[in-house]
């Protein structure tokens, strides 16, 4: 059985379908790595799978559990994590203090929630930034803290919405290696991303979504060289990749 | 987090030393008139700290606060009249009326985002101030309006929550903002706390960690209702008055928001540091310019507002925090909590 069961979910907000019958599986252990010009429907693809509203029609399973009509926290407790696309920071709050946030996920105490919290901080390699205002903190490192926060949940699913964006090279280079270590802990993780070194070098699998449609799924480097792929999505520069 | 340990500590001794100081106040304060102002201080310092817990904390902004003070001072006094009930245990049976009218009042805003909380409670607390005004008699239970409620004379009756002189009410309001203090500090660490100020900040972003916004803001509503209507029932019983005017208009309810806002709100200290900084200057306007120009200690108040917003928007408590804390640079907290 997959982990995450996603069955011709559409979603029309007024006269504009976001998602038309998206449908993807994804496995336990593996990373897939959602992508699709702007507009594509793939921040709307997780705003559903978290629970931020309803899809119009279809069905999304985790462990074999219909998630309908569960709000966000509770989406939260069936352990599946998310990040947004514009980091939400609790911008007051110190860097410790947020992951705390999600630290109380699953400890009831001040003290283990805070243990769980530097054990990620220091995992994602942020401690030397816990006493820092989360609002001081630069693009990169929100998105740091977002995961931090999520990791705090222990997760099983974890959504990664373009968390590279932004980045420098060397940034990116560092969260990818993030990414991979979070993986390695035995996370599944779903991303949404526009830099393709960052998708091809990390996902197992890579499904493309124009218009609210799949238009390919599969291994990266097929994916890539999928000539309906070049043509929506990844432009002429790829075409000889 | 390590750097706030050094402070804490002296917030904790500048706190306890503060506390000494207005225990042994009415030794020193032998006036009626400045004992009035004090507990009149710790009273709105009450009143602020109970707001506080819901809006300071959550970001929400109750504007009817009012109407829950009224309900417990009316319970509270109508139970003494009609029943002969204690107000000890009136203000009980007060705060848990308010409860459930915090809760049925909150219960659909906060399913909506926006200021839709804000709208519905000044609304409510207006209806319910308008409706007593207006009320002589319901069930047979004399409200008797705008008049107002005399509570019954009964002498030097501990056990009736009267008492001969000022001193004892003051030892109680004293009590009763240190009790509240305490509630707020175990809250802030708690958490609740750390849910409220993380749907402060930003819901999606708390609701995304698993936090139930609504069940979290609504169980705040609830003991910011339940702490404000104790407080009601304190101003009936030392007042032994009230109306629906004075204890649950639209003005007091803005007065609490000030003194909230002013001194910092989602803080233990901020409201009481606000209820400190303009009930005396409050007082001293109205005594001194109150007959000449009446309300110009609402236009003061609009001044200290907007003074605060423009250089302390966090709030008094700020440079004081800054004062007390020290905190080190970034680096250097980095270097203690890592040690950690």
């Amino acid at each position: 059985m997959p982990l995450l069961e996603v069955s011709s979910i559409s979603k029309s907000f007024g006269g504009n379908q976001a998602v038309k019958g998206l449908s993807f599986t994804v496995e336990s252990g593996e990373i897939l790595g959602l992508i699709g010009p702007n507009g594509a429907g793939k921040t709307t693809a997780f705003n559903m799978i978290a629970g931020y509203f309803p899809p119009d029609s279809g069905e999304i399973r985790f462990k074999g559990e219909n998630l309908a009509g569960l709000r966000p926290w509770d989406i939260s407790h069936r352990k599946i994590a998310r990040t947004f696309q514009l980091s939400k920071p609790f911008g007051d709050l110190t860097v410790l203090e947020n992951v705390m946030v999600g630290g109380f996920h699953n400890q009831g105490s001040r003290s283990a929630a805070r243990r769980k919290a530097e054990e990620v901080l220091a995992f994602v390699g942020m401690s030397d930034r816990m006493g820092t205002e989360a609002q001081n903190l630069t693009v990169v490192d929100r998105k740091r803290l977002e995961m931090a926060r999520c990791l705090a949940t222990e997760p099983e699913l974890l959504l990664l919405d373009e968390v590279v964006a932004g980045a420098t090279p060397a940034e990116a280079v560092a969260m990818m290696e993030v990414i991979g270590r979070i993986r390695q802990s035995g996370v599944t993780i779903v991303m949404v991303e526009h830099v393709m070194r960052v998708v091809m070098g990390l996902s197992h699998r890579v499904l493309v979504l124009h218009h609210g449609e799949t238009i390919a799924v599969g291994d990266p480097q097929a994916v890539s060289r999928d000539p309906v792929v070049l043509k929506a999505y990844l432009g002429a520069r790829y075409a000889h990749a | 987090m390590a750097t706030e340990s050094g402070g804490r500590h002296r917030v904790v001794t500048a706190t306890a030393a503060i506390g000494v100081l207005l225990l042994a106040a009415p030794l020193a304060v032998t006036d009626e008139y400045h004992l009035h102002v004090l507990i009149a201080t710790l009273y709105f310092a009450y009143m602020a700290s109970a707001w506080n817990i819901v809006c300071g904390y959550t970001g929400q902004l109750s504007l009817g606060h009012s109407a829950l003070s009224g309900i417990g001072g009316y319970v509270s006094t109508l139970l003494l009249i009609n029943a002969g009930l204690s107000p000890w245990i009136g203000m009980v049976a007060g705060g848990v009326c308010a409860t459930a009218v915090g809760v049925l009042v909150g219960w659909p805003c906060f399913r909506l985002r926006g200021p839709y909380f804000a709208l519905t409670t000044i609304a409510f607390a207006e209806i319910l101030r308008i409706w007593t005004e207006n009320t002589e008699e319901v069930f047979g239970i004399e409200l008797r309006g705008a008049q107002g409620l005399s509570i019954p004379l009964k002498g030097h009756a501990p056990a009736l929550f009267q008492f001969d002189g000022k001193v004892p009410y003051y030892c109680i309001i004293l009590a009763m903002v240190a009790a509240l203090m305490a509630i707020a500090w175990w809250m802030e660490r708690s958490r609740m706390g750390f849910y409220l100020k993380a749907i402060r900040a930003d819901q999606d972003a708390a609701e995304a960690l698993g936090v139930h916004s609504t069940r979290y803001l609504l169980s705040a509503m609830a003991v910011s209702s339940f702490l404000t209507a104790l407080g009601g029932s304190f101003y009936a019983q030392y007042y032994r008055y009230i109306n629906p005017e004075r204890n649950m208009g639209l003005d007091f309810s803005i007065e609490l928001a000030l003194m909230g806002i002013v001194g910092g709100q989602g803080t233990v200290v901020g409201p009481i540091l606000g209820a400190f900084l303009l009930t005396p200057a409050g007082e001293i306007t109205r005594a001194t310019l109150g007959g000449k120009f009446p309300g110009l200690h609402l236009a003061i108040y609009g001044l200290v507002l907007i003074l605060a917003m423009l250089f302390l928007p966090k709030g008094l408590i700020q440079p004081l925090r800054g004062l007390l804390d020290r905190r080190p640079t970034v680096s250097g907290a980095a270097a203690k909590s890592t040690q950690a």
